[in-house]
């Protein structure tokens, strides 16, 4: 795998005389396009030449893009730009849909996920999702957070297990509270594992859904619009958080809220219509002074 | 296009600042013309409407803190913001200023011969005026333009106070025998008035290239007159 050099931020840029419109004119076009950038440290996910279709549908054009490692990458874009599918290609979510046809590379760690003998169980172990509407288990909240370790045989508490003496329950116990107290929910729940999940609130359900995918201890964290269904409070926590969990995790996050792109991340993509990844910089560089007149135009709301 | 109401308010701002500036250097000539001449009618009138243009600097500073909370401008539109938030009090500072010149003009002993104010004042208003027009078209070399007067004014500046220190320093050491020992305070305010004089003159210029810095970072996001 092709590590980028820490110290050269070699953006490659080419002037882009004039843009074609749909009605036929051309718009004389000044500014240099972005086409290429190697952000700060180590990538844990180099995504090469990715094109998506569901059936006919170009849903992602030839995207290459390397996300570092223990730091906040942010997706912005319209509805139906891409993003979420892009973000769904790091995990394998898209093999669930059988019109989606993928091509390119997309390498956790150097190693092809797509490539075959791939144990999609073990990948989405490393690489979690979080969604955009929180999707607790109607079960309790301790119930929640073990569940993925129980699955996955990390934990052991069933029947058969207690019967013979090998359940784990103090370490379940450590499991359960360390993943709570790392989404900044313990403090707020510590005196009612056992009531159902369902009875939290919408921010709590959401910083539950954080823990459980923390409790099988990813890699890589994927978010989907996580602070969308929340209000200003609740999304304040999930912002904290995801900045939080950055020093341990690798954060993707989809989001349509520019204002929470520029607070968070630490680069950003933007995705525009059709599919194309428009310009990936430094969330600063983009916010403050983009090199595409159409991510200047999108994220100042002059189109889209 | 949408935030159609949100995009009159950026083209209205840089309007209003440039008309803020429009104001100001109409001050700052009248003050200079009063100080260059003695007029203390002329000088009266810029002192008495120096709270217009403050009036109407935090007007514009009241805008530009609007826009970004309720906004939450990014890119050319941030830049335009908080460039225009600093280009007004450079504005109201050189209103200021011509204030303090207006003011010299009251001292009836008048301000030191070897400081020839229309001359080195015209030259930083037009440096000012250089900026705001820079601003205005949005030309990034007007902006090095600026930077590159401010050179000759300083340089004009420092010839002025040396000249006036050699003329303090003859007299002093009684080189010069026909000033007369009575004259001495006299002289002496003379002294420190066209020190202010200069020293709000070579001001004004250093203002004149805060605009132009600031108007090349909103332009091409370029800090380099900012250093």
């Amino acid at each position: 795998m092709s590590q980028p050099d820490t110290d050269e931020m070699t953006a490659n840029r080419t002037e882009n005389q004039g843009v074609a419109t749909t009605a036929g004119e051309t718009v004389e076009e000044t500014r240099p396009e972005w086409t290429s950038y190697d952000a700060d440290g180590d990538t844990k996910l180099a995504v090469d030449d990715l094109d998506v279709h569901y059936g006919d549908d170009h849903a992602l054009k030839s995207v290459t893009m390397d996300i570092p490692e223990k730091s906040v990458t942010a997706l912005i874009g319209p509805s139906g730009c891409g993003k979420s599918t892009y973000l769904r290609c790091l995990n394998r979510m898209n093999d669930r849909i059988r019109v989606a046809d993928i091509d390119g590379t997309v390498k956790l760690d150097g190693e092809d996920i797509y490539q075959d003998g791939v144990d999609l169980v073990e990948l989405r172990k490393r690489v979690g999702m979080v969604f955009q509407n929180p999707n607790p288990f109607p079960k309790s909240i301790r119930d929640n957070v073990s569940y993925g370790p129980r699955k996955h045989g990390d934990i052991d508490t069933g029947l058969l297990a207690r019967l013979t003496g090998r359940a784990e329950p103090e370490r379940e116990e450590q499991l359960v509270k360390r993943s709570l107290k790392r989404a900044a929910l313990w403090d707020e729940v510590s005196d009612r594992l056992d009531d159902n999940a369902l009875g939290l609130s919408g921010g709590q359900q959401q910083r539950l859904c954080i823990s459980r995918c923390l409790a099988v201890d990813p890699e890589v964290i994927l978010m989907d619009e996580p602070a969308s269904a929340l209000d200003p409070i609740a999304t304040s926590k999930i912002e904290d958080l995801i900045e939080d969990l950055a020093e341990d995790y690798t954060v993707v996050v989809v989001t349509h809220s520019m204002q929470q792109a520029a607070r968070v991340s630490d680069q950003t993509a933007v995705f525009l219509t059709g599919g194309e990844l428009v310009e990936y910089d430094d969330t600063e560089k983009i916010f403050e002074n983009p090199e595409s007149q159409r991510v200047e135009d999108y994220i100042s709301g002059k189109f889209g | 296009m949408p935030r159609e109401q949100y995009r009159d308010r950026l083209t209205e701002l840089q309007t209003e600042v440039v008309l803020l500036a429009e104001l100001v250097l109409e001050r700052y000539e009248e003050a200079v013309e009063a100080a260059a001449t003695g007029d203390i009618r002329r000088a009266d009138q810029v002192v008495r409407q120096d709270d217009e243009i403050n009036r109407w600097y935090l007007e514009l500073e009241g805008e530009c803190i609007d826009l970004i909370a309720r906004h939450q401008p990014v890119a050319s539109d941030l830049r335009l913001i908080t460039a225009s938030f600093k280009i007004i009090t450079d504005l109201e500072r050189i209103g200021d200023l011509a204030t303090n010149l207006a003011g010299r003009t009251e001292y009836a002993v008048g301000i030191h011969p070897a400081v020839d104010i229309r001359s080195l004042g015209i030259a930083a208003g037009e440096m000012v005026e250089t900026a705001v027009e820079a601003y205005e078209t949005e030309e990034p070399d007007t902006c090095r333009a600026v930077a590159a007067d401010d050179d000759a004014l300083d340089s004009d500046c420092e010839a002025t106070t040396e000249a006036i220190m050699r003329d303090v320093i003859t007299k002093r050491t009684g080189a010069d025998s026909t000033d007369p020992q009575a004259d001495r305070p006299a002289a002496l305010d003379k002294t420190i008035q066209g020190l202010l004089t200069v020293r709000d003159i070579e001001r004004v210029g250093d203002h004149a290239v805060n605009i132009a810095a600031r108007t090349l970072y909103m332009i091409d996001n370029d800090e380099q007159l900012l250093y």
